[in-house]
């Protein structure tokens, strides 16, 4: 340290004292931290869907909306476990049955939400398969800037249960933005 | 050893230990008060006459406004609704703080004012990515400045119209002219100094404002009722300094009305605001105005000022010394004992000439000389102390380099308009 700092420090201890810690105490309170400061670059949105969900808030369009120029994917994941428990019980006829259902209401609930964006001018990629939710979902999101995820998403939700497990692991262990609708 | 070889020793003595910085000015101003007082050279009957309990009063009284005021968050909200208002342009914030600073400064205490205005300055800055230093800079001039307007914004100006038994609407009327030009001159300087420091992308600008809504002012306020009853104090006590002289009451009065008063109505914790009084500037005031006693007591400050008026024949010579002497002395030693030896000084000088327009040169000389250089006013050394803890370095000669300029400038100014006004083309 230098004279001019050390004579600088001790004129402001004398001057401040302590009053600058308390002011600093009472900013840190309602201020962003420096890392929070930095807004992260959105170039690509991912959007899982399922048959929870029946449609995306007008808000959360607005929201996505001020990221047009990224990319975004829309992903219907039907899950393989509750379709392996179908062929083990009831057979793998019933098994198909639900898999042939399953990626009708897929596909449609899929292009009902990509016409919504595309009125946006957003043209959002497709993508259905048969997958574990949240572990596919967590993997996925590495390749993404933005998550944008139902409240719903994997299970029905109650008034005592707001938020679906599925959607609580998933936001517990991925490291992007996450926007819960 | 005469009682005025001994005064003036412990003058210069304590004038040595306080420019040092060995010990704290308090000590070393008690100490030498201690001394003066030992050797009768003060008789301790004579004490009321050389203690100004007008300036004690004054300063003691804004203190407990501003620390109860201060525990109800209602700077931080003025804080960030500057910030918004700025909407995430350099120059609106180079602007809008310069101003927020120089009013908040002109009726409270520099320090306070900087030490809570600067955090939102340096995070803005990060926010913008830009260098503070421009922006710290503009505050350290902008609060120096509006202390020069008004009687109770600067400790100087407090014990002038305290001596001179000068209102706060003359102060006003005199000071106040002089600080508003001088503040869009330095807000000027600055700009044209660092205009290529002071600009950020469209593209920035939309994310800073995004960011800044993010803030919300209200959250700041920690007590809405007590940020409302402050609020209303501080408006009275403002109006009542307008009135003071009308109501023939001492400005000390109207602060000690105002603190009492904010006491009694906030219900705030008397000894927590007691506690946050600075009782070390107060212990300095008291123990320098003895020491200056003593070299009036003893008849050295007749004698001095006899020797100035041998050499200052008119009151446009007076002026003029006494606002570079006190200006350029004040950007190198503290003002506060400047002024408290030079007040004694133009009183005798009163003997001779009118010294109405010397007590305005003194203010500006005393208030605007701390401008010139980093250690010369307690505002600069808080905004560069702050700074350095936030990694953020302003050295000596940056400061010198801008500073010297602007204290040049802004001083020049003001003698300009008290010639005009009190000397004539």
């Amino acid at each position: 340290m230098g004279l001019f700092s050390s004579l600088i420090q001790r004129k402001f201890k004398d001057i401040a004292g302590k009053r600058y810690e308390r002011v600093l105490k009472e900013y840190r309170d309602f201020l962003l931290t420096e890392e929070e400061m930095v807004l992260p670059e959105i170039k690509s949105v991912l959007i899982p869907l399922d048959r929870f969900i029946g449609e995306i808030p007008v808000d959360v369009y607005d929201t996505l909306s001020a990221y047009r120029d990224a990319k975004f994917v829309l992903l219907y994941i039907i899950d393989i476990h509750v379709s392996y428990m179908i062929e083990q019980t009831l057979g793998v006829k019933a098994s198909e049955e639900f898999k042939k259902k399953e990626k009708e209401e897929g596909m449609k609930l899929l292009g009902k939400i990509s016409r919504n964006f595309e009125a946006l001018g957003i043209n959002p990629q497709l993508r259905l398969f048969f997958g574990d939710k949240s572990r596919d979902i967590i993997s996925l999101a590495q390749k993404h800037d933005l998550l944008v995820l139902s409240k719903a998403y994997g299970s029905e939700i109650t008034k005592t249960h707001p938020l679906s497990p599925v959607v609580l692991k998933i936001v517990q262990h991925v490291n992007i933005p996450v926007i819960v609708y | 050893m005469t009682p005025e070889t001994v005064a003036v020793a412990v003058f210069l003595f304590t004038y040595a230990l306080v420019v040092s910085e060995k010990i704290h000015r308090a000590v070393a101003a008690m100490f030498g008060a201690s001394v003066i007082l030992f050797l009768k050279i003060v008789p301790w009957e004579n004490i009321p006459k050389y203690l100004d309990l007008n300036t004690l009063f004054l300063l003691m009284g804004m203190m407990i406004i501003v620390n109860t005021a201060r525990n109800s968050g209602l700077f931080e909200y003025v804080a960030i609704k500057t910030a918004k208002l700025a909407r995430g342009s350099p120059i609106r914030v180079l602007l809008l703080f310069s101003i927020v600073t120089a009013v908040i400064s002109s009726v409270l205490d520099n320090v306070t004012t900087v030490l809570l205005l600067t955090p939102m300055l340096l995070y803005i800055s990060r926010l913008m990515e830009l260098s503070p230093i421009p922006f710290l800079l503009s505050e350290i001039f902008a609060s120096n400045i509006g202390g020069t307007a008004t009687l109770i914004g600067d400790p100087p100006n407090i014990m002038i119209g305290s001596a001179a038994k000068l209102s706060f609407n003359e102060f006003l009327i005199n000071m106040g002219p002089i600080a508003a030009i001088d503040l869009g001159v330095t807000i000027l300087i600055i700009y044209l100094a660092y205009n290529n420091a002071l600009k950020v992308t469209p593209k920035k600008k939309v994310m800073i404002i995004q960011t800044l809504r993010g803030l919300d002012e209200k959250a700041a306020i920690r007590d809405i009722r007590l940020f409302r009853k402050s609020v209303a104090i501080i408006l009275f006590v403002v109006a009542l300094f307008f009135l003071h002289d009308r109501l023939g009451i001492e400005p000390a009065v109207v602060a000690l009305f105002g603190a009492s008063l904010i006491l009694l109505w906030t219900r705030e914790d008397p000894e927590g605001i007691f506690e946050k009084i600075e009782w070390p500037a107060l212990f300095f005031f008291g123990g320098l105005f003895i020491i200056v006693g003593a070299l009036e007591e003893t008849g050295t400050i007749a004698k001095v000022a006899e020797w100035v008026l041998t050499h200052v024949h008119t009151q446009g010579e007076a002026l003029l010394v006494i606002t570079w002497f006190s200006a350029f002395s004040s950007a190198i030693v503290d003002n506060i004992p400047l002024t408290a030896a030079m007040i004694p000084l133009i009183k005798h000088m009163g003997a001779s000439m009118n010294v109405y327009p010397l007590w305005w040169a003194l203010s500006l000389g005393a208030c605007l000389g701390g401008n010139g250089t980093a250690i010369g006013a307690s505002a600069n050394v808080v905004v560069i102390g702050i700074a350095e803890r936030e990694d953020v370095r302003i050295t000596f000669v940056d400061f010198l380099k801008v500073g010297m300029i602007i204290m040049i400038i802004t001083v020049a100014i003001g003698v300009g308009i008290l010639w005009i006004r009190y000397v004539g083309w």
